[in-house]
């Protein structure tokens, strides 16, 4: 069963147009960190490669392609978490850095501390040689547009988030039955300035865990961070659940309590997976004995090989 | 969920539930010199959030004036009272979160501000976001009205001096001194006559900690966490073990469970110490009146109100109790 990777592209309802963009994505992502563990890579190296690749490629709200926030600007945050050592690292609100997950892993490995935030990420940076990339290199055409549309004092932009791409994520167990996860996010339309949703803290934007799994959350980030939802999932899988099982209970009690809608990928260090959602549609793909499976929507599993 | 005048609705006593507050001043190896300051810090904010639970206010507005005074209170590491980063700058993290709805509100990296809860509670209630930090989070507070204060006005002679003493220390020896410095760290939590639960925590960090790091404090799930139908806690300790274990929600789950609520924060903090060798401490209170303060640090200043009696310690396995006047 082991190694696997499962990897999200964001939960919400995407449009018909860029459907087909998010799945090629999450695809291309997921076969890059099977790549990774297949060679006997660490679960962390192919979580992080992973979110590296959908940053990079402008479709996702993450990195390059981000979404920006009521002044147009770009922040960003990221997490990533080793299930061995319960180490994490994560940045919130940082600016003009292209791969906000290898600054969070950065953090984790190379501090004493597991979350910096702003300027003092962007010092952080600086300090471990990160290039400091022009904003503009992060600002697409799409998000733009979002972005004007959403002035609008009568839009709705938590409405409208469900119409993006959104965070992405990806969850792995490696040959050593190592866990890990890793999540990054350019957060939410026209958000105001410095808002940090549940993607850089720990239990809510992830968890990972080597004795329970590791689970990657995306959908309305404060609704997340009320029911700590990837933690929530852990526990009911502690208290002996499948991942399917805790996932949906987790998504079901957030729906139910704050009225929240999201999806989420999550593994056990078995290497049983579930990739749900209880939004309209959540981009996902995962690798496991060399078969990549993938969905959009309810109820879809295409399998080809990797 | 429908909800009747703000009432938890697991609760079906028609009379009226008579509340509990509980208060931490950080957990640490709090020094004699610090020891009664802390102490009766505790004491008055325990009496100041109990004075406005017993005059009908909810467990929200308990912890913040507890927190607040505590802010105030130049003895804690919080508002008033900070340790200074090492750039030589106050940078304050706070949370709040009530437990009917699960409302949060929370700040990190805010500079200057004398309580950043009352701030946090602002986050919560007037915008649509759970927590602001840095720049943006300084931006609110002018928005809304909160005056930025001088550092000065925040930072003892004390700790200016402790600071510039240890700023040229090599980073290795920061980091061993890190363990032992002041992370006081102050929070409450509060279950109301409507049988509401809330908590709040509020710190500035460690000294010398990096430009921009965010502890626990700050974090839903692991500075604290409030949620009617399970109980409030509020952590302190060395945060990132805290935030590792995510000790708020860990020491929730065992209450969920049934576990009773000494035990459920005495595991907790067990376990966090095995696993990622971290101490700490925390406050409790559960849906049925049911609360604890503990700590594997050595010191920890607490105290609680519980119908007539204000309990209160400061080292392990101590507990007074004086009768409220």
């Amino acid at each position: 069963m082991l190694p696997v990777v499962v990897v999200h592209g964001g939960a919400g309802h995407v449009p018909k147009d860029r459907a087909e963009i998010s799945c090629v994505g999450v695809k291309e992502a997921t076969k890059g960190a099977y790549v990774i563990l297949r060679s006997g890579g660490s679960a962390m190296d192919a979580v992080v490669e992973a979110v590296t690749i959908l940053e990079n490629n402008p479709a996702y709200n993450a990195g390059r392609g981000s979404v920006l926030n009521v002044k147009g600007e770009v922040e960003m945050d990221a997490l990533v978490m080793d299930g061995r050592t319960l180490g994490s690292g994560a940045v919130s609100a940082v600016r003009r850095v292209a791969n906000p997950i290898q600054l969070a892993r950065l953090v984790m490995e190379k501090t004493s501390h597991l979350c910096l935030t702003a300027e003092g990420a962007s010092k952080f940076a600086r300090a471990m040689g990160v290039p400091e990339v022009p904003e503009e290199s992060l600002i697409t055409d799409y998000a733009t547009m979002r972005w004007k549309k959403n002035l609008n004092p009568d839009a709705n932009p938590v409405k409208c988030q469900m119409g993006e791409m959104g965070t992405v994520g990806a969850v792995a167990v490696d040959k050593e039955g190592n866990v890990a996860c890793a999540t990054s996010t350019g957060g939410m339309i026209n958000k105001m300035e410095g808002r940090v949703g549940d993607t850089p803290c720990i239990g809510c934007g992830g968890y990972a865990d080597n004795q329970i799994g590791a689970v990657s959350p995306t959908g309305h980030g404060e609704t997340i961070m009320k029911v700590t939802l990837p933690r929530l999932i852990l526990f009911h899988m502690e208290q002996g659940k499948g991942p399917k099982e805790a996932s949906d209970m987790g998504l079901a009690y957030m729906k139910e309590r704050v009225s929240g809608l999201g999806g989420v990928i999550t593994v056990d260090p078995t290497g049983q997976w579930a990739a749900r959602f209880n939004s309209l549609q959540m981009s996902w793909a995962a690798a496991q004995q060399d078969q990549l499976h993938y969905g959009l929507y309810h109820g879809e599993d295409f399998t080809e090989p990797v | 969920m429908a909800e009747l005048g703000g009432q938890n609705p697991l609760f079906t006593n028609i009379e009226k539930m008579r509340p509990v507050m509980v208060v931490h001043g950080g957990a640490w190896a709090i020094p004699d010199s610090l020891a009664e300051a802390s102490v009766a810090g505790v004491k008055a904010a325990a009496r100041a959030g109990m004075l406005n639970l017993t005059r009908g206010g909810g467990a929200l507005d308990a912890v913040e004036v507890a927190v607040r005074m505590m802010e105030d209170d130049p003895t804690f590491d919080a508002g008033h009272g900070a340790v200074l980063n090492t750039d030589g700058e106050v940078e304050l993290d706070a949370m709040i979160m009530e437990g009917r709805t699960l409302a949060a509100g929370a700040v990190s990296s805010v500079r200057n501000i004398a309580n950043p809860v009352s701030l946090a509670r602002a986050v919560m209630e007037k915008t649509n976001h759970v927590m602001l930090t840095g720049r943006g989070a300084n931006l609110f507070a002018e928005s809304i009205g909160v005056p930025t204060l001088p550092t000065q006005a925040l930072v003892s002679e004390q700790e200016r001096n402790q600071w510039e003493h240890y700023k040229h220390y090599d980073v290795a020896i920061k980091e061993y001194f890190n363990a032992r410095w002041p992370s006081d760290t102050v929070g409450a939590v509060a279950l109301d006559c409507c049988g509401n639960v809330a908590c709040a925590t509020s710190t500035g960090g460690i000294r010398n900690k990096m430009v921009g790091r965010v502890g626990d404090s700050p974090i839903i799930g692991s500075g604290g966490y409030a949620d009617n139908e399970k109980g409030a806690v509020s952590c302190t300790g060395h945060g990132e073990s805290v935030l590792k274990v995510t000790l708020a929600r860990l020491i929730l789950s065992h209450m969920d469970r049934g576990t009773p609520v000494s035990a459920a924060v005495e595991q907790s903090l067990r376990y966090m110490a095995v696993r990622v060798h971290g101490a700490g401490g925390a406050i409790a209170v559960s849906p049925s009146r049911e609360w604890a303060a503990r700590f594997t640090t050595e010191r920890m200043a607490w105290a609680a109100i519980d119908g007539d009696l204000l309990h209160y310690g400061l080292n392990p396995q101590e507990e007074f109790k004086e009768p409220l006047i």
